[in-house]
């Protein structure tokens, strides 16, 4: 174990030290010396992830797939460069030098407030021996958060909005885990950094839980046909899972996609009685037409056009207005 | 588990005072965690939880207790120099990040990072005598012999501030270089050395205005500094670098040079006089550093971004016999 770390590290001090170090240096940024070692872990995390779903879950999608191969083959494309810009920590990086301000503004007014975030040892003092446990508690709590966030999502027309063009894939593969809007991204990491902060998860922690939660989302759009069983089912979610909660609404199942929202444990789902377990097979994707039409546009036109809905979304009276 | 692990800390410590003088404590800042090390089998022993990005620790005036600054949850963490076991918990230190004791023990004082303010303490007690706002992320701190005034380096704004300790007020805030970082005052009481993490070198300093008396190229990043001996020498990590530099302060030059890889930055010297110790912050290690031949002799995993580390019973009689400092500096961590 030690010697990985020590290859790991060494490898990622080495980048470091080579291109990004000297950069800080000469432009005077040394306060960022430490936060630009981390940023060469998540990219190397983010090859790591890259390399586990090409060979390792693309295996599985070759040898059982559900929906075989045919023309809609080339959607696919695009979840790819979603997943290299996300992985690699183009966007990442984006977001961060947007939120990053905001992010710092609120914790220091709330530590200048006098408020100091609790840690969950100082509640329950046995975690503080047993790292495994601490490390759980604090996934759990994290995927609570990420499923109420998940639901709002859905819920808030505007959110909406943006969260459809991750929907619109009607080729649901292991690349489109990262097909979000930009915004989108945006919104969802801001809020679980605020409350990652607030319950207290550690820098060191937070980038574990997002390499093995990003995994396991990633393998819950593979398409696959396989079945981990009823407990496997409940445990984690699987491809079969959250397939569902892609599927395309039809007559009989109006309100199939508000079902399943978990991101990687069930039991929220289950909780708060928007699981659904069957077997069914569903076509997937968004019913209405101009969310459809995603399909047909690259990175860039998405993004663009997504953007215009999301403003529509977020400005009813002056539409309402200028159509009268 | 935990008295498991301080059976086994007991068991390496022995029951003798030599080798209860044995162990070392490292803050590992990005896992809110400290690990206890045998100087002489050179591993890691055990690692404990404690609040949230400790950075640096320091022992009280007494000699009795070291304490470690938890930033993020606002509070100090004390343990027993010998034992290494908890003593106490003070709350309400608002982002202890780097703090210092006044050479006549009556004032404690902590410096803000994060928060741009400087504290000021009756170290009777801990009580706030004085809070005051200062721009420019307020790094490191020493203070002259008087216990009269302290010296605080700001990092953001590349300048050096001083603050009268009786009243709380500002004397002077003068630019002195980038990055200015860790700080000692020498022996003779009339020089301030200042590294500058954002250049290559250290700047001397004059404690009476903050002139720059002279410059002394050692390395880039130039970050921390450590004594050896009565003071006339000192150590220094330089983090870019990635060197330790032996500094001759009445010659002003530097007399030595070790590579240490993975961004060097807290040191201290073992209780015998031989080994420096250096938390290696990348690579989550500590190096052991033979003085007499000024090389690398060994390298102890730890945890991640190790940043303070600590000789237990090696603090309050500290080789300087000076001002009562911080085992470590640093000034990044986002
Ligand atoms: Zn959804
Ligand atoms: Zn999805």
């Amino acid at each position: 174990m030690r010697d990985l770390i020590d290859i790991w590290v060494g490898l990622q001090t080495w980048i470091f030290e080579t291109a990004v170090g000297p950069v800080l240096f000469e432009f005077g940024l040394m306060a960022w010396y430490e936060p630009g070692y981390n940023a060469v872990e998540f990219v190397m995390l983010g090859v790591v992830q890259i390399v586990v779903i090409a060979v390792g879950m693309r295996f599985f999608e070759r040898r059982w797939p559900l929906e075989k191969s045919g023309k809609d083959d080339r959607l696919i494309l695009v979840d790819q460069i979603y997943t290299l810009l996300n992985k690699l920590g183009i966007v990442p990086l984006a977001i961060f030098v947007v939120t990053y301000p905001l992010v710092q503004e609120i914790e220091l007014a709330v530590r200048a407030w006098g408020f100091a975030p609790p840690r969950l040892e100082r509640i329950l003092p046995w975690l503080g021996d047993n790292a495994l446990a601490s490390f759980l508690l604090y996934f759990v709590l994290y995927d609570f958060a990420a499923y109420w966030l998940h639901r709002a999502q859905h819920a808030f027309p505007w959110w909406w909005a943006l969260h459809s063009l991750h929907h619109s894939q009607r080729r649901m593969t292991v690349w489109t885990d990262d097909r979000n809007h930009v915004v989108d991204d945006l919104l969802i990491t801001l809020a679980l950094v605020l409350f990652s902060q607030l319950v207290g998860v550690q820098p060191g922690e937070y980038v574990i839980i997002l390499m093995i939660g990003r995994l396991v989302e990633s393998w819950s759009h593979a398409n696959v046909d396989m079945n981990f069983g009823w407990l496997g089912n409940r445990l984690l979610v699987g491809p079969r899972f959250h397939r569902l909660h892609h599927a395309l609404a039809s007559p009989e199942e109006r309100h199939i996609q508000d079902h399943n929202f978990a991101p990687v444990f069930p039991i929220w789902d289950i909780l708060f009685g928007t699981a659904i377990y069957d077997t069914r097979n569903r076509p997937t994707g968004v019913a209405d037409p101009a969310v459809d039409n995603d399909n047909d546009r690259g990175w860039i036109a998405q993004q663009i056009t997504v953007f215009w809905r999301f403003a529509r979304a977020l400005t009813p009276k002056i539409r309402r207005a200028t159509a009268l | 588990m935990r008295k498991l692990v301080f059976a086994a800390i007991a068991l390496a410590m022995g029951a003798g005072e030599a080798a209860r003088a044995d162990a070392v404590l490292v803050l590992n800042s990005d896992e809110a965690s400290y690990s206890i090390l045998s100087r002489s089998s050179r591993i890691e022993l055990a690692r404990y939880p404690v609040g949230r990005e400790p950075h640096h620790v320091i022992v009280t005036p007494d000699g009795k207790e070291m304490l470690i600054g938890s930033t993020v949850t606002n509070e100090l963490l004390g343990l027993d120099i010998k034992t290494g076991e908890r003593t106490r918990v003070v709350k309400d230190v608002i982002d202890p990040y780097h703090m210092g004791f006044s050479p006549n023990g009556k004032w404690f004082v902590t410096a803000a990072y994060r928060l741009d303010h400087v504290d000021i303490f009756h170290a009777d007690g801990y009580r706030l005598a004085g809070r005051i706002f200062i721009d420019g992320l307020p790094s490191h701190i020493a203070f002259d012999a008087e216990s009269k005034t302290v010296f605080v380096t700001l990092q953001q704004s590349g300048r050096l501030a001083a603050f009268d300790l009786q009243t709380q007020t500002l004397k002077w805030n003068v630019p002195v270089g980038n990055a200015p970082a860790g700080i000692v005052m020498l022996p003779d009481n009339k020089r301030l050395l200042v590294a500058l993490t954002g250049e290559d070198g250290i700047v001397v300093v004059d404690p009476k205005d903050g002139g720059v008396q002279s410059t002394l190229q050692t390395g880039k990043g130039a970050h921390n500094f450590w004594p050896q001996g009565d003071g006339r020498l000192y150590f220094l990590s330089n983090r870019v670098e990635g060197t330790i530099s032996l500094i001759d302060t009445t010659e002003m030059k530097v007399v030595g040079n070790v590579r240490v890889p993975g961004g060097p930055d807290c040191m201290a010297i073992t209780p015998d006089g031989k080994e420096l110790w250096v938390t290696q912050r990348f690579l989550r290690r500590v190096a052991v550093i033979d003085i007499e031949q000024l090389r690398v002799v060994a390298s102890i995993p730890v945890g991640k971004s190790p940043h303070g580390v600590f000789m237990l019973q090696s603090g309050a009689a500290g080789p300087a016999r000076g001002p009562v400092r911080a085992a470590s500096t640093a000034e990044d961590q986002k």
